[in-house]
């Protein structure tokens, strides 16, 4: 029994230490966690973009203006932690709450003029985003106590009040979507490489071309169809509101162009490995860095500035941005377009690279 | 190339280097004509696979040109691919999927025409007895049934050039017996075929003509017969007796027909160049010195013998053909 036991011991260990790369990514999966959960989860929230105006008519500054702005941008959650706000001035009332309302700013801060009997701070906060909200209410009244005043401060949530479900929500569809394209079209991919199937049709005239597109267009479909079901799912049990017709067209619009984006990544990233195990490990990593900075269940404001990068490149992100606006902001073109224009940026990039990078030789 | 040439290797050579260099294609060249059906033969390891999938464009060659039809394989392996058809060694059917979808998706990748395209694939079943079992996974297969619609998915395309990579593995002889029809008969419409195997009936049926290769180099090419006579030893005679006259082996030595002869107790063994020719005249030796015979027996040598001879092993002896790199399965 013994002797059975480790001839299996010996083999496998054979096996794993003849595969450096995926022992190298194995590493560094609980390091990125470690890393991103740790630095960017625990850490705290900053870079808060709030607006601050001053009400109509305005004639000069009020002292509890120019003091509460000066404390907002020096508020900090402790006496040695980076300052949690940007603090934007707006000139007027319109302004601040038309930025605010195109997603660019996460609240404004409206102080009253003057004028007699007009003493109340209006606060207007993005209500969809999670946890800034609460640092931004308890900021801005810290702030305003701070310089002495006792207006009063009065909170509106331009979106109601959205719970922790609908928000977490939406990053699962992105999740679903990602899920299906781990284990579609990209993973047919690397399976007809491993048992030999690929030498059969590289004999054959089909273009490299033809394999790829084919490959991106069945992962696409069925990655599609996973985020379609979840998003029903959603709309079932976490309580997100589809409000019109042309906003679930808009829904599936994104739902489509994010599957093509995140497939053609993942197929890109494949083309040139030629074991599942490679391919496993390397898409468990790039699954894990893409929905943690994603912002599908953590603000990207509470990031290091290095990992906040990453959600610049990330499809993931724009899905989650562009979804979060029309399910639970109900915007529509006008603000996601540029979600949908760097979505289709990301797929052309990762479909371009993939056709090139595939191996047309069995070498 | 000229017009009866449909394949030509110059000073072909591959080399792997993974851990260890291989050389396992070394400088080899040789022509295909048009029509013929080429055999390439030689032990485990001589570099027959590598140099098909070099032929096919699955591999590059580290040095040397090679033309199939009338295009380079590194240059214009598009054209190449659209011209030949390929039964690799190793099983590249997709277990998962029907017979009839087998074929299906390799005909839409080789551009078989929509119109005929059921037709084809119902004709190829019909002729691999497969009509029955169209419908069932490939994974519920036997070995037998996998290769024979593997060999035949090759020629699905009608193509010009067909390559057959150890076709008859495995099968059993009634199976071999109706592949080997299959291929005298797409032969006689003018499809060249170049096969690879280890049966040496099998080429010696076959082939027009017979390449060895051996360690990656080629060592020999001519027809089955050609390959024969060029054995020094020639036809083989065995004659039997109760006792031998002194004077008759001196006799037939003398005669100048024989190359050597081996007295072996009550037998003797005779080496000449053409048996059935100089036997009526050994006969004829044995019978003026009254020499009663007890056995006579006269065998050509196989293709077998050649291969012997030529490299000094049995080809189913030596090492496993070198496998290129990266590939996650050996065969």
């Amino acid at each position: 029994m013994i002797r059975g036991a480790v001839a299996i011991f010996r083999r496998d260990m054979k096996k794993f230490i003849s595969t450096p790369y995926v022992i190298i990514f194995t590493l560094f999966m609980p390091i990125m966690y470690l890393i991103i959960f740790g630095n960017a989860m625990g850490g705290t929230i900053t870079n808060i973009h709030i607006g601050v105006v001053q009400s109509e008519p305005f004639t000069t500054e009020t002292p509890l203006f120019t003091s509460s702005v000066e404390a907002l941008k020096e508020f900090r959650s402790a006496p040695d932690k980076p300052t949690v706000f940007r603090v934007t001035v707006y000139p007027s009332e319109e302004r601040a709450k038309q930025v605010l309302a195109e997603g660019h700013t996460s609240g404004v801060v409206i102080f009253p003029s003057e004028l007699p009997g007009d003493d109340t701070v209006r606060v207007y906060e993005d209500s969809s985003d999670y946890m800034v909200p609460a640092i931004m209410e308890g900021g801005i009244k810290a702030a305003v106590a701070s310089t002495g005043a006792t207006n009063p401060v009065e909170i509106n949530r331009i979106y109601g009040k959205i719970e922790y479900l609908p928000f977490f929500g939406v990053g699962v569809i992105v999740m679903a979507i990602f899920m299906t394209t781990m284990m579609g079209g990209a993973f047919a991919l690397i399976r007809d490489r491993e048992n030999g199937i690929i030498e059969g049709y590289l004999v054959t005239p089909v273009k490299r071309s033809s394999i790829i597109l084919g490959i991106i267009g069945s992962g696409t479909v069925r990655a599609f169809l996973a985020g379609f079901i979840i998003f029903i799912v959603d709309i079932l049990i976490t309580g997100i509101v589809v409000r019109s017709f042309d906003q679930f067209l808009l829904v599936l619009l994104v739902l489509f162009v994010s599957s093509i984006g995140v497939t053609a990544l993942v197929v890109s990233v494949a083309s040139r490995f030629n074991t599942q195990q490679e391919y496993a490990s390397t898409v468990a990593f790039f699954n894990l860095i893409l929905f943690m900075t994603s912002g599908a269940f953590y603000p990207v404001q509470g990031m290091p500035d290095w990992l906040r990068w990453i959600t610049v490149i990330n499809p993931e992100y724009y899905t989650v941005d562009a979804l979060r606006s029309i399910l639970l902001r109900g915007q529509g073109l006008s603000v996601i377009w540029i979600d949908l224009l760097a979505l289709f940026i990301f797929s052309a990039a990762a479909i371009t690279l993939g056709i090139t990078t595939y191996k047309r030789t069995i070498e | 190339m000229t017009d009866e040439q449909i394949i030509r290797l110059e000073h072909l050579t591959k080399v792997f280097r993974n851990n260890h260099t291989v050389t396992a294609v070394d400088d080899v060249s040789f022509d295909v004509r048009k029509g013929e059906i080429f055999g390439l033969l030689g032990p485990n390891g001589a570099g027959k696979s590598t140099l098909i999938r070099i032929l096919t464009t699955l591999l590059a060659p580290t040095s040397g040109t090679a033309y199939v039809g009338t295009y380079e394989v590194t240059r214009d392996p598009e054209n190449v691919r659209a011209i030949i058809g390929v039964c690799p060694q190793n099983s590249t059917l997709d277990v998962e999927l029907t017979a009839y979808d087998n074929l299906d998706f390799y005909g839409r990748l080789l551009n078989v025409e929509e119109k005929v395209l059921e037709e084809r694939i119902w004709e190829l079943l019909r002729m691999t007895d497969l009509t029955d079992r169209a419908n069932s996974r490939v994974s519920t297969f036997s070995g037998g049934m996998r290769r024979k619609l593997e060999i035949v998915r090759a020629f699905l395309h009608r193509p010009l050039i067909l390559f057959l990579d150890e076709p008859t593995i495995g099968l059993d002889p009634d199976s071999r017996f109706e592949v080997w029809q299959q291929i005298t008969k797409l032969n006689t419409e003018k499809t060249t075929i170049i096969l690879t195997t280890h049966y040496m009936d099998e080429a010696e049926r076959l082939c027009n003509r017979i390449a060895f290769m051996d360690k990656g180099k080629l060592i020999a090419l001519d027809t089955p017969e050609n390959h024969k006579r060029a054995l020094p030893a020639g036809d083989l005679i065995d004659i039997g007796f109760d006792q031998i006259d002194g004077r008759v082996l001196p006799a037939i030595r003398e005669s100048g027909l024989v190359t050597s002869i081996e007295e072996k107790g009550k037998s003797v063994r005779i080496s000449a160049k053409n048996g059935n020719s100089v036997l009526p005249a050994i006969i004829g030796i044995f019978e003026k010195y009254s020499v009663p015979m007890t056995s006579i027996s006269i065998h050509s040598p196989s293709i077998e013998d050649v291969f012997i001879y030529l490299t000094g092993k049995k080809l189913d002896s030596g090492e496993g053909e070198p496998q290129p790199a990266g590939r996650g399965r050996p065969s």
